[in-house]
């Protein structure tokens, strides 16, 4: 089977097209595109059909996993894919292991080394027990993302554009070196212990069922990767359709309870507000799935995040 | 139905952007004027209630981008308009020591310029239901001498500025207190020049491509 790799542009990508067997997969193609330009790994391309002119609508994206013959024009031994460079990728894993260990690392620098003095802040500074312990709940949670990241989660995708690398980290480190600031502060006012206790208790459990959602999630999920979109079942999610999001919201929620910074609660809200897009998408995308027709299950009627608000 | 709202639309538009345009008008008049009688010294005195007027109705675009009665993008408004206000209101208005300027005269002509030929071009759209050629062309051309004049006199007006910030401690919120919240007008502002690094360059290239695309498509019609 004859195959040409063209750019959006018309440009030939591989020169000459490349040559496969009637039975190759689009793996295969991804592969000896590889091969042919020593450069765009199978990760950096996204290849697809041609937009037929006249015609519009989204152009259809090979999936790896497909035979070619799938794409081809009924008898015909040949076939033309659209190739675009998705630019340099890294592994999910990666993408997330530096998000997290940015404030993993950088809230007790703000704990432990004395960093005020660079503020103006002289001298010896008093630690009330609800900073120890907002360390120790902030080093718990992003150490348990870390782990989640190599234990728990499979990715859909298996690769992010580096250039994600840059906005997430600059996202992740900048609000945990502005909530560190405020939460380590020398002339830092505590809450009641009351509060305090409220506040972590309710954070803890939320961090908990928070980790037992991603258990669920990942169950979803085969070790190979294969089958797409799943109705979540079990736990909150009975409830919510994306209570993963939800108690790290109200996790969030507790820790700002405890310490009671406004850095902490413009966090909430962005995160919340990033994370309400998310499940929007998500249960948009599940209910036009699943609409219990032709054989398929119905969605049930679920809170989006936050019930009872969404 | 749909008739009523789009006329009651249309109108509240025209009469918005020609109220807006002769804000800026008489910015430009008060400036220019003043200027050639006074000396630059006295712009800012003679502009300064039109100034603030045409400046914060400006804040209604804002509004109008968020509920779709126009199609302009938040994302390009919303910097611009913001850094005008904080010109405004934050700076000018704040503090008195920066009136007397020459960067004042630059900044207020620049503007007035500008903001009277984009609101007379989209007064004319809403009442007309076209724009003339020639306005078409300032529209979409006197940016590249204005955005840079504009954008340098703001820029100098804020580092101007920083010195009677850090010593009045205006806008300032110190710790301790229950919410353990601080604020620094001081080094917030350092950060919006900072700001203005990135963002200088991404505006102009923005204006540069709506150039194109708008240019490009009366030459079509």
């Amino acid at each position: 089977m004859k195959v040409s790799v063209v750019s959006r542009s018309g440009r030939e990508v591989v020169r000459g097209g490349v040559e496969l067997k009637d039975s190759a997969k689009v793996a295969d193609l991804q592969d000896a595109i590889y091969a042919k330009t020593k450069k765009y790994y199978p990760a950096r391309q996204r290849l697809t059909l041609p937009i037929q002119p006249g015609k519009s609508g989204k152009p259809v994206v090979l999936s790896a996993k497909a035979s070619l013959s799938e794409y081809c024009e009924k008898g015909s031994g040949s076939l033309t894919v659209v190739f675009k460079d998705l630019g340099p990728q890294v592994f999910y894993s990666t993408l997330f292991f530096f998000e997290y260990l940015g404030p993993l690392l950088i809230y007790p620098m703000f704990y432990y080394l004395p960093v005020y003095k660079y503020f103006g802040y002289e001298g010896e500074r008093v630690m009330h027990p609800v900073q120890t312990y907002a360390m120790y709940y902030w080093c718990f949670h992003y150490f348990k993302r870390i782990m989640e990241t190599f234990f728990v989660h499979r990715f859909s995708h298996a690769t992010s554009p580096v250039s994600n690398v840059f906005r997430n980290c600059a996202y992740y480190w900048t609000f945990g070196a502005y909530i560190a600031y405020y939460c380590n502060h020398p002339l830092y006012t505590p809450v009641s212990e009351l509060q305090m206790k409220i506040g972590f208790g309710f954070g803890i459990l939320c961090q908990i069922a928070n980790f037992y959602c991603h258990i669920l999630l990942r169950n979803l999920r085969s070790p190979s990767g294969n089958g797409g979109y799943q109705i979540p079942r079990g736990f909150l999610f009975n409830i919510v359709t994306c209570a993963n999001y939800t108690t790290e919201i109200y996790q969030w929620l507790g820790f700002n309870i405890a310490t009671q910074t406004v850095a902490g609660y413009i966090f909430l809200v962005v995160a919340a507000s990033i994370m309400t897009n998310w499940a929007l998408g998500k249960h948009r995308r599940l209910k036009k799935l699943f609409d219990g027709k032709e054989g398929r299950p119905k969605y049930p009627r679920r809170w989006v995040i936050l019930p009872p608000f969404l | 139905m749909a008739g009523v709202g789009s006329a009651v639309r249309r109108l509240y538009l025209s009469v918005y952007n020609w109220a807006v345009f002769f804000g800026w008008a008489q910015v430009l008049y008060y400036a220019v004027t003043t200027l050639l009688e006074s000396g630059h010294e006295a712009v800012y005195a003679a502009v300064e209630r039109p100034l603030q007027f045409a400046q914060t109705a400006a804040f209604l675009e804002i509004l109008h981008g968020l509920v779709g009665l126009v199609r302009s993008p938040v994302s390009a408004t919303l910097p611009q308009i913001g850094s005008r206000l904080f010109l405004t209101w934050g700076i000018l208005w704040s503090f008195p020591e920066t009136h007397s300027h020459i960067l004042v005269t630059s900044l207020v002509i620049s503007w007035s310029i500008t903001e009277i030929i984009r609101y007379s071009f989209f007064g004319m759209k809403e009442a007309f239901g076209f724009a003339p050629s020639w306005l078409l062309w300032l529209r979409y051309s006197t940016f590249m001498v204005l955005y840079p004049t504009g954008i340098s006199s703001e820029v100098g007006l804020i580092y101007i500025a920083l010195p009677y910030m850090k010593a009045s401690e205006k806008y300032c919120l110190r710790m301790p207190n229950k919410w353990n919240f601080s604020f620094d007008f001081f080094y917030a502002s350092i950060l919006s020049l900072a700001i203005y690094v990135p963002g200088s360059p991404h505006m102009f290239t923005y204006m540069l491509a709506q150039r194109k695309k708008a240019l490009a498509k009366a030459k079509a019609a």
